[in-house]
Formats: structure tokens, sequence, C-alpha cells
């Protein structure tokens, strides 16, 4: 009898702990973006003048890289320009020294994930205190994660002890709907929203 | 026609005999009583955060528990004592908000969630005989939960898992569908505390739940 119990009790288990839940599934392609914004705190904004951007994204896949222009990323790259106007910044040419500049890039990481097979369970049937001596086996599988990455380069002080540019802001936008075109002026808009520190009119 | 009144004879001769064996199974009191025993039970629960879980991370009550539990009705005793399985799920939706941590601006829709998994131990008082159609009792509970803190920015998520410990404190009332029968209703309303801290979670998780629910004895 108490076998009995304890097998109810262990099919009772099994099927609650079996339910997963996806709280997410109802989320807006919209609701699922996900704004970052960083900024450098020490940086007066009201310093700069005039920026300039890139001409093109660029494309970072792991650890290789190259430049591209579709026509979301010219998208983009435009809403950013009037969202840096409208903020009281003068485009310039970038070979006429802008104050500040503005890098887009759109990162993606591929993960490889191992799991292991497991391999330690053996009944003991053959006897004689062995295990058995398996080989490893593996499965892979690939998981990979895509990000729009706005950063603005301080070109007006730059750090001349090791050569660099600081970054003095930066906007990460991630989530289900950054690769569609109709989201971008939200995107774009919202990321500079956010950062009102930014404006010097 | 002579077999015909026969069979009619042998069968009313059944049925008195039936008939007449009957009230001598009341002559013993019901095995219920006699023996310890076991019963199991099923039960559907709502739930309402409390405190300071309510306050800071989920205060939206929620419909998605259940539980089975089996306990062994004790001999001679109004004690009962027996082990519970359940799942809890808590959840709350954040419209878009802002939020700031370091330097960092983050803006997104928050999806909190928190389900747990509690297994315990628990011990009835009842109020009245095994057999009676109505039988209150009151319930005190420990064990642990498998809790799981998952916290989603749009679709990114912060996930945290801990087995935490629990307690828990109830009064309740069976209520058997007939006089001496297997089947039965249970209700009720039990406070849940789980000892569990994670960053909006500061003081723990407690909530209230009622819960409806059938049970099954056996011996």
């Amino acid at each position: 009898m108490l076998k009995r119990a304890s097998i109810i009790l262990l099919i009772a288990g099994l099927g609650l702990t079996s339910c997963s839940k996806d709280p997410i599934s109802d989320l807006s392609t919209e609701e699922t973006l996900v704004y970052v914004t960083n900024h450098d705190k020490s940086a007066d904004y009201k310093q700069y003048k005039t920026f300039s951007i890139v001409d093109s994204v660029l494309v970072v896949e792991n650890e290789r890289s190259g430049t591209a222009l579709t026509d979301i990323d010219r998208a983009l790259l435009q809403r950013i320009m009037t969202n840096m106007q409208n903020l009281g910044y003068k485009y310039v040419n970038p070979k006429n020294k802008p104050d500040v500049g503005i890098n887009a890039a759109w990162i993606t990481n591929t993960y490889l994930n191992v799991v292991s097979q497991p391999s330690s369970y053996y009944g003991g049937y053959w006897g004689g205190g062995y295990g058995y001596g398996y080989p490893s086996y593996y499965n892979y599988y690939e998981t990979s994660e895509s990000y729009w990455l706005v950063s603005m380069v301080d070109f007006k002080n730059p750090n001349t002890a090791d050569k660099t540019f600081n970054v003095i802001w930066d906007a990460q936008i991630r989530g289900a709907g950054i690769g569609e075109s109709q989201f971008i002026d939200k995107m774009v808009d919202s990321v500079f929203g956010q950062s009102d520190y930014l404006k010097i009119n | 026609m002579k077999k015909l009144i026969i069979i009619a004879l042998f069968l009313s001769g059944g049925l008195t005999a039936y008939a007449q064996e009957k009230p001598k199974l009341y002559t013993l009191p019901s095995p219920f009583e006699r023996y310890t025993h076991y019963l199991a039970t099923a039960r559907f629960m709502g739930a309402v955060p409390l405190g300071s879980f309510a306050d800071n991370y989920i205060d939206k009550a929620s419909f998605q528990n259940f539980s089975i539990s089996i306990e062994w009705i004790l001999r001679n005793s109004p004690i009962s004592v027996g082990g519970e399985l359940g799942s809890t799920y808590f959840e709350k939706r954040i419209p878009r908000a802002i939020y700031e941590n370091g330097d960092e601006t983050l803006s997104a829709v928050q999806t909190r969630t928190l389900s747990q998994y509690p297994v315990e131990l628990f011990g009835n008082y009842s109020f009245l005989p095994k057999n009676a159609t109505i039988q209150p009792y009151v319930q005190l509970s420990g064990g642990v939960s498998i809790v799981d803190y998952t916290l989603y920015y749009g679709s990114l998520s912060t996930q945290h898992q801990k087995v935490a410990p629990k307690y828990g404190i109830g009064v309740g009332s069976r209520f058997l569908f007939k006089k001496d029968g297997s089947f039965g209703l249970d209700v009720r309303v039990k406070y849940d505390g789980t000892s569990y801290k994670h960053e909006y979670i500061e003081k723990g998780v407690s909530s209230v739940n009622g819960s409806v629910g059938v049970f099954y004895r056996w011996w």
C-alpha cells in the first residue's frame, strides 16, 4: 500500500514539474525591445557643438567584421542624424573635425554550446566491480544573439597618452524586432529620448 | 412455470437474506475508524501575495497553483501526518518603464515571475471523528521549496534558482460525499511563507491561498 502511495506521489511530481511556462509569449514585438544606454557622467555635453556619423554600419560577427549599408542601416543612420540635430548638434562632414563622432554597429555573437551525454550509468550486470569506459559523446548546438550598438566618441578631447578616443555615450538595442524596418524610428527615438542629458540647445 | 416460480423464490430468498445481512455491517465501526488508513488529496488553489513580496515584486493574485498530498490517518488519534507536493506560479507585467542601474539606463517592459515547487511534510489535527461527514482540521507544515525567480526585460531574462526553506499554517475542512464513503471535498485556507531573498524580494515570499480539492481515502 505504501508503494502504491509513493507511485501516486511520483507521478504527480513529474506532472507538476514538467509543465513549463512561457510568460513572454504574449509580448508584442515592440514590447520585446530593450533599450540600454550608458554615459560618461563626468562628460560635459555642452562643450560639443558639431557631430558626424559613419557612412555605413559596422557589422561584427564574433571576431570578424565588415561594413554594410542596407535600407534598414540607412534608415537607422538617418534617424540618428535627425535626433542629434534635434538635440542641438550641427552636422559636419567627417573631414571637418567634428567634436563627436557616431558609430553604429550590428553585432552578432554566436555561441557554441556543448552538452555531454550521460555515460555514468551502468547496471552492474556484468559484475566484477568495473564501470564502463565510455568514450565521451558530446552534442553541439549553436545559439546566436544580435543587437544594435550606437556609440558616441569624443574627438574633441583625445586621450593623447595612449592615443584613444573616449566613448562618452552608447546605446544597445536588443529584442525580437531589431531587424524590422518599421521599428527603426521608434528604437532610435527611444534611446535618445531616455538620454536627455545629451541635449545642448 | 414451475421453474420460474423456483427462480423467483430463489431470488426473493437471496434478496431477503441480503437485506437481513446489511445491518450487520454496521455492528462494527467503519474500517476508517478501526484502521490507520490513507488519504490522498488533489487541490487547485488561488493565491494572493502578501507583505513586502506583494509591495516590491508581484501583487497580482494567481490561479495557476496546484498540489497533491498523501497522508496517514492514525488510528485512535485525531492526528494525521503526510506529505504534499505543489506548484505555484506568480506573474506580473509592468508596462515599459525606465530602470537605472549604476551608470546604465534601461528601458523595457518587465515581466516578473516566481515559480515554486514546494515539498512539505505536514501534520493535521482533526476536531471530529474520522467518519463524520464534516471534518474540520488545522494544519502545520514545513519543508523546502524549489524557487525559480525569472525576471524578463523585454525578451531578455535573468534567472535565479534556489532551494529555500518554507512553512505553512492552515485551517480547512473535509466533506464526505456520502456517509462512510471514500470520496469527498476538501476546502482549505493556508498561509505560506518561504525564506528567499533575491533582488526585488527582500523579506521572503509570503502568500495566502485558498484551495478546493477532492480526496480519496482507502485502507
